[in-house]
């Protein structure tokens, strides 16, 4: 089992170096002479010339990758074109929206997979299972940047169920601690700021959910048939426990040990897709920052959005093995 | 062969079954085959030009003379899907090949090229594998400068991986089946060997996932058009034209629901025909995989 954790964290460290890599390269072709965009428009040659000098253009390529490198180690990702703050410090700020989308998202994603999954499975060719299938069939699909747009259009501006954008109605504010605005309203103990938090996350979540939910509800359904075909299925039925019990108790169980590894990798997933959702819904998160960083041609703010999504989910993906590997007793003894 | 005893009552219904399944997969295979025709001749038989302004005729709702309605610029938005079908197919179609190329000459390199190279090349696809492929293709097509072309060549660049990684299991496979021993045995060359006998034969799978992932390259494609990276205005790639019209949703719901449905459709359609591949490629999914 060490020996496992160990070779994942030797692959961990080689997977961030490559990203590391891969964003410096990226820093690379830039058409255009970053010397000259730093140094500003109307710039003398001679200005340009100390701007190459002060960013350490004029020297080899090796040693910029080691200069990138040490920077990547202290945290900095340089300063953002547009906003004119270190970029971590942008990061920061927008973060935590981002981890409140995600979360919110998780959970209507296992709110609504789970049953259908469940269902699917347990009623195998029947209607209810068709209708799952055309559920997952679509969400699989859907382009989410579309849903969201749907959902905003027929929800919020013609049948005015949810708020149209932002976080916050007009007018509300919460003290901010964590950055969440939901969590900050529950710690405020202002229910009123809560359930206005909530409204404005029930659309951008349920968007994020959809093409998640196909994956997992598929999953689930697989694996749940394969758990109800094994004979200790059959002796539980032979013993005359419920069907609902032995779905459940013994189907379920038994399925969510594979799913769960999914399950986890989409937290990093999710957060990679927040870049086509917060947009629509007006939320200040990472996903939103990154799509105005594009449009602002802030390519160092787009390259460290590119960097901490991808630690984000290396690291995500490195804990869902760990936590695979305590759930999973097989696994621990193969040593693998 | 004997008919064995079944039951009558069980198959009865196992036949209905089937029916739903088969008729939803006919209609995929037809809409399909109607997209990609609808991108080879699209442009011709669009019934007004998708690029013409005409300010006059901004947002009219669908109607017998524009089926989808017009766009903010007063364009046809039917005429507009058809001829982004052209621009969205052939850039799936681009990365998919590019990405196909690459990963099957890695792949069999790194099957084939003793195991320093192996692990080279394999440590090379665990990096590109441990990011979402949106996300890097963001930045680098951004690095680049937004455009389709950026935007296909980013995917492209990370998409390989998952290719490389899956040939070199097939070509591994492949390469201790009786049929190729018997090929060296009589003497044929290496590279012979590889190209007629070996590729050949472990590539059926292949196939089977590149259907399975042109849906996925569509949505990636056309969302990073809609996010900028990818196709820019007044392209008709389906991604461009969701993004063209989001910001008048409220007043013109049809320049947004239509290309986004014609992308659903489509990745919809490509999905069930590549499960419908998968199934009858594999032989332990029996019994036409319904169960």
């Amino acid at each position: 089992m060490l020996r496992f954790i160990v070779r994942r964290l030797g692959l961990m460290a080689l997977v961030l170096f490559g990203l590391a890599a891969i964003v410096f390269l990226m820093a690379q072709v830039v058409p255009g002479d970053p010397a000259r965009t730093a140094a500003g428009r109307n710039a003398t040659a001679e200005q340009v010339a100390q701007a190459r000098e002060r960013l350490g253009l004029d020297e080899p390529l090796l040693v910029q990758f080691g200069r990138h490198l040490s920077r990547l180690a202290h945290g900095d990702l340089g300063t953002s074109l547009f906003t004119s703050r270190p970029i971590t410090a942008d990061l920061a700020d927008v973060l935590p929206a981002s981890v409140e989308l995600v979360l919110a998202a998780m959970l209507v994603n296992l709110l609504v997979a789970v049953p259908l999954g469940v269902i699917s499975a347990a009623r195998r060719g029947r209607a209810a299972d068709l209708a799952a299938r055309l559920i997952v069939m679509f969400g699989a699909a859907v382009p989410v940047f579309w849903l969201g747009l749907m959902l905003q259009y027929l929800l919020a501006a013609q049948w005015q169920v949810f708020p149209l954008t932002g976080r916050l109605s007009f007018g509300v504010s919460v003290p901010e601690r964590t950055g969440m605005v939901t969590v900050d309203a529950l710690l405020a103990g202002d229910l009123g700021a809560f359930s206005d938090a909530l409204a404005h996350l029930v659309l951008p979540a349920v968007t994020l959910a959809a093409p998640f939910v196909a994956v997992v509800a598929r999953t689930l359904r697989s694996t749940m048939i394969s758990a109800l075909d094994r004979d200790f299925v059959t002796l539980a039925r032979a013993k005359g426990a419920s069907e609902w019990r032995v779905v459940i108790r013994h189907g379920l169980r038994n399925a969510l040990v594979p799913s769960s590894t999914i399950i986890g990798m989409q937290l990093g997933w999710m957060l990679s897709s927040t870049v086509l959702v917060e947009s629509i819904f007006g939320r200040p998160g990472i996903g939103a920052y990154a799509v105005n960083a594009v449009l602002q041609n802030d390519l160092f703010a787009v390259v460290a959005v590119v960097l901490v999504i991808g630690v984000a989910f290396v690291i995500a993906n490195f804990l869902v093995d760990l936590v695979h590997l305590w759930l999973d007793p097989q696994l621990r003894r193969a040593g693998v | 062969m004997a008919a064995p005893p079944v039951p009558p009552v069980p198959l009865v219904s196992r036949r209905r079954r089937l029916r739903v399944g088969d008729w939803l997969e006919r209609a995929a295979v037809v809409v399909a085959a109607l997209v990609i025709l609808v991108a080879v001749v699209g442009p011709f038989v669009a019934p007004h030009d998708p690029y013409r302004v005409a300010l006059d005729q901004s947002l009219q709702p669908p109607s017998a003379e524009h089926w989808f309605g017009t766009d903010a610029d007063g364009r046809d938005v039917f005429s507009r899907v058809l001829a982004g079908a052209r621009v969205t197919l052939l850039a799936t179609f681009v990365v998919i090949a590019v990405a196909t190329v690459i990963g099957v000459v890695l792949g069999t390199a790194a099957a084939l090229g003793g195991r320093i190279v192996d692990e080279i090349l394999m440590r090379i696809c665990d990096i590109g594998l441990s990011f979402p492929a949106m996300i890097l293709a963001l930045g680098l097509a951004a690095a680049m400068g937004p455009s389709l072309e950026s935007a296909v060549i980013a995917l492209a660049l990370t998409w390989w991986p998952g290719y490389a990684r899956l040939v070199r299991t097939l070509v591994r496979e492949t390469l201790h089946a009786e049929y190729v021993d018997a090929a060296r045995s009589i003497g044929m060359s290496r590279w012979r060997l590889i190209t007629r006998h070996v590729l050949p034969n472990s590539l059926d799978t292949l196939y089977v996932q590149i259907t399975l992932d042109v849906a996925a390259v569509i949505l990636v494609i056309s969302g990073l058009s809609f996010v900028g990276v990818g196709a820019q205005p007044p392209s008709a790639e389906w991604g461009a034209l969701v993004a063209a019209g989001r910001n008048n949703v409220v007043n013109g719901w049809w320049v947004v629901a239509l290309p986004g449905a014609a992308i659903a459709l489509t990745a919809i359609a490509f999905n069930l025909v590549g499960d419908r591949l998968r199934v009858r490629n594999d032989p332990t999914l029996g019994n036409g995989g319904k169960a």
